[in-house]
């Protein structure tokens, strides 16, 4: 665990200091995020008690951005975590077991990629209706795919070093092999999967919510915030370089920090 | 004077000293091999005055009268392509998978600035180091050829511009032993027939006594011992040339003595492994075909044979941990089953130790839960305190101490990796070793030490050991009989002292022949 923290690079420092923002900010600041001051609607920045101005109807930029990271952040976290369990389960499955279900499991795996994904959210989106439990299933449906094939993988190579065949001469139970030997040692190349997952949840959930397809009004996301800048930008730019930069900042450094992870343990 | 001679050669990497004051010539025609244990430098002492490595070299170093030291950048380019040809130990990664043999040919010569070589004229070059067809080869891909055949295209592209300096690191040390000195001997007469001066480097003194004229012995940097080969192997005068000397097996020096056998342990009849071919294709691929043999109590068997010939893959089934397709195997009379089957009494019996010994070892794990895990599972009614104390008992009985108990297998050099893994095999007090190329990662000294500490267990615990390898001679030590598989057969099986006295099988002669 020392070990990890040491390995903590200055990108994943910068997430973590803007999720700490985001999770305080909403409690100290005097507005809520969908609340509205009928006096000030589309205010600049630093006027009043509204450090970043208001929105066009009058909502405070700066709560609706903390609320906005941690709707974002929140759905990228655990999609990534549901598809870091479906995906580890999946993988480790067909490459321990290997011959023909280990090729029934992929096969499996390489048609769900070649659905297309965005358009059969949209149409979950058209038949249910919008809510924020379509958007996980919608986006765990594909994360764990690529997560599933680079932990197969890592399962059989694994599965042919001598500790594993010493430990099944040690008489230890496959149960455990797998458990002790065989998940301990795919743990750092799948959490830097993991890192590089939430970024790509992140931009998934802001595309939707981009398109008017993600979580519902008032709550918010940085898709949402991203959408409603974009069509008032012309007015007051402020309301999109804000969030637009925020989503760039929080890719950029998850990215990076994903990469230097599969490096270190790959 | 010499063609290549360096004087009081130091290299530094970022700083630090890691070649000391180290004299190497070659005179033309002649063969000067360095000897080493791997980080003594020896290879580094080779490549860097050719800008090969990141070292700095400082002292002075000349060829063929340039000194390189002094030269400007083209002059040492000259010198790098023109005036020397450098063979190195990976064939199968030296060769670019993507070009033909003849486009890679024909590409080092032009980068050494010979002129365009005909298709005929580069078929003479494959033909001088001995490979058949050769103008069928041209337009053959890397993939399609042996290890060796690989090396001897790597030969033919270092010596196509006809340099003057061969430089030659670890040629054969990835290769098969039956192999090595084929290749040995092709380098030899390459060396005579175009006066080359040869530097070879090499952890193994075995395989270069025959064919250096010149020795350098290296450690830690420094040259421990030099002279002509006769003299230093005649009379070695520093104790690390001895300790060299001594641990290099040779099939001349007496028989051992080797303790008493008992009653049959372990009888395998008509074993076969065969496995499907990869992905979709069709077909097997006959791993072993019918292997009987027999190992007694107290007895140790070697089972020799080149890569591929099955040899791991019949110690796997013998110890459990492979398959086997058909045949049968007993334990004293009695049948063993199965990969799948084998109950924890059975596998208490027998435990394998593997050629990598920090792959062995599971990274994430101490040595101390390393060596307990055999114990936990086959005798699991021990408790906790016991089973410290018999950790410990196994670490002392592969001379190592308590201090070893918290570390980690990279923590571990490769001979002490090797005996934690030995100690995790002995623990459960096992009768028979499974012992796949246990040896043969490492360098000569701790390979031998690991052998002795091995002959020291056949005799205190009565254990009975296969020993899977490629050296005949370093298992002659503790071996009472020998196996010779190819592809798959077992062609000899016998008495050690009568098999190496006659091989009969082609095999065999060329793998004695190779030692």
């Amino acid at each position: 665990m020392r070990q990890l923290l040491n390995r903590v690079h200055w990108p994943l420092w910068v997430v973590l200091i803007l999720i700490g923002l985001a999770l305080i900010l909403p409690l100290v600041l005097p507005w809520t995020f969908d609340q509205i001051d009928w006096e000030a609607v589309r205010a600049p920045a630093f006027s009043g008690s509204h450090i970043f101005g208001t929105d066009e109807i009058g909502r405070d930029r700066l709560a609706r951005l903390a609320a906005g990271t941690q709707v974002t952040l929140m759905v990228a976290i655990a999609a990534a975590l549901v598809s870091l369990v479906v995906g580890i389960a999946w993988g480790a499955t067909a490459g321990w077991i290997g011959g023909k279900v280990d090729e029934a499991m992929m096969r499996f795996v390489d048609a769900l990629y070649a659905l297309p994904f965005m358009f059969i959210v949209i149409l979950l989106m058209v038949i249910f209706g919008r809510s924020i439990l379509l958007v996980f299933i919608g986006i765990g449906l594909v994360e764990w795919l690529t997560m599933a094939r680079v932990v197969r993988g890592q399962v059989m190579a694994l599965k042919q070093r001598p500790f594993i065949l010493a430990a099944e001469a040690a008489g230890t139970p496959p149960r455990t092999i797998i458990l002790k030997h065989v998940l301990p040692n795919i743990a750092g190349v799948a959490l830097a999967y993991l890192m590089l997952t939430v970024p790509q949840v992140v931009m998934v959930e802001s595309f939707l919510s981009f398109l008017g397809l993600g979580v519902q009004e008032p709550l918010t996301s940085l898709g949402i915030l991203v959408k409603e800048g974009a069509d008032d930008m012309d007015m007051t730019p402020l309301g999109l370089l804000l969030p637009g930069g925020l989503l760039v900042i929080i890719l950029v450094c998850l990215t990076i920090e994903g990469e230097r992870l599969r490096d270190i343990f790959s | 004077m010499s063609l290549y001679e360096i004087r009081d050669m130091v290299i530094q990497i970022d700083g630090k000293q890691l070649v000391k004051g180290v004299n190497i010539s070659v005179e033309a025609g002649k063969c000067t091999a360095i000897i080493g244990a791997s980080g003594s430098g020896k290879s580094l002492s080779c490549l860097t005055p050719f800008d090969l490595t990141p070292g700095e070299a400082a002292g002075s170093i000349k060829l063929d009268g340039i000194d390189l030291l002094k030269a400007n950048a083209h002059q040492k380019l000259k010198a790098r392509s023109h005036l020397a040809g450098f063979v190195f130990q990976q064939p199968l990664t030296a060769l670019t998978p993507h070009l033909t043999i003849g486009a890679q040919l024909k590409e080092a010569a032009a980068q050494a600035g010979s002129p365009a070589l005909s298709r005929h004229e580069l078929a003479q070059k494959l033909e001088r180091v001995g490979l058949s067809r050769a103008d069928e080869r041209l337009d053959q891909f890397p993939h399609r050829l042996s290890g060796g055949e690989r090396q001897r295209v790597m030969i033919a592209a270092a010596i196509a511009h006809q340099p003057k300096l061969l430089v030659a690191d670890e040629p054969t040390s990835a290769l098969d032993a039956s192999l090595r000195g084929e290749i040995m001997t092709l380098l030899d007469e390459l060396r005579e027939e175009q006066g080359l001066a040869m530097l070879l480097v090499s952890h193994d003194l075995a395989s270069v006594e025959n064919h250096a004229d010149h020795l350098i012995v290296m450690e830690e940097g420094r040259v421990v011992e030099s002279g002509p080969t006769v003299d230093l192997i005649t009379r070695p005068q520093e104790d690390y040339t001895k300790r060299l000397m001594a641990a290099t097996p040779r099939l001349d020096e007496p028989a051992p003595d080797l303790p008493a056998t008992g009653k049959v342990l372990v009888d395998t009849k008509d074993v076969s492994v065969i496995f499907p071919k990869p992905g979709w294709r069709r077909g097997k691929i006959k791993a072993v075909v019918d292997a009987s043999l027999a190992v007694r109590k107290g007895e140790a068997l070697a089972v020799v044979g080149g890569s591929g010939s099955g040899k791991s893959t019949l110690g796997r089934a013998i110890a459990g941990i492979g398959p086997l397709t058909s045949g049968a195997i007993s334990w004293q009379g009695e049948h063993l089953p199965g990969r799948r089957d084998r109950d924890l009494a059975m596998r208490a019996l027998i435990q394998p130790v593997f050629q990598d010994p920090v792959a062995s070892l599971d990274p994430q794990w101490k040595v101390r839960d390393i060596i307990a895990e055999p114990l936990k599972n086959l005798q699991p009614d021990i408790n906790h305190s016991n089973r410290e104390t018999m950790v410990l008992k196994a670490l002392c009985d592969v001379g190592l101490g308590e201090e070893y108990l918290d570390r980690t297998p990279a923590s571990l050099s490769g001979g002490q990796a090797q005996r934690v893994a030995i100690a995790r095999a002995i623990i459960a007090g096992p009768e028979l070793l499974v012992l796949d190329e246990a040896t043969s990662a490492l360098d000569p000294l701790v390979g031998s030490s690991i052998l002795q500490l091995l002959a020291e267990l056949q005799r205190s615990k009565e254990i009975s050991l296969i020993l899977i390898t490629h050296d005949i001679a370093s298992a002659r030590r503790i071996c009472h009989r020998i196996a010779v598989l190819d592809e798959g057969h077992i062609v000899e099986m016998g008495e050690m002292e009568s098999v190496i006295g006659d091989p009969q099988a082609a095999a065999t002669q060329k793998l004695v022949a190779a030692s």
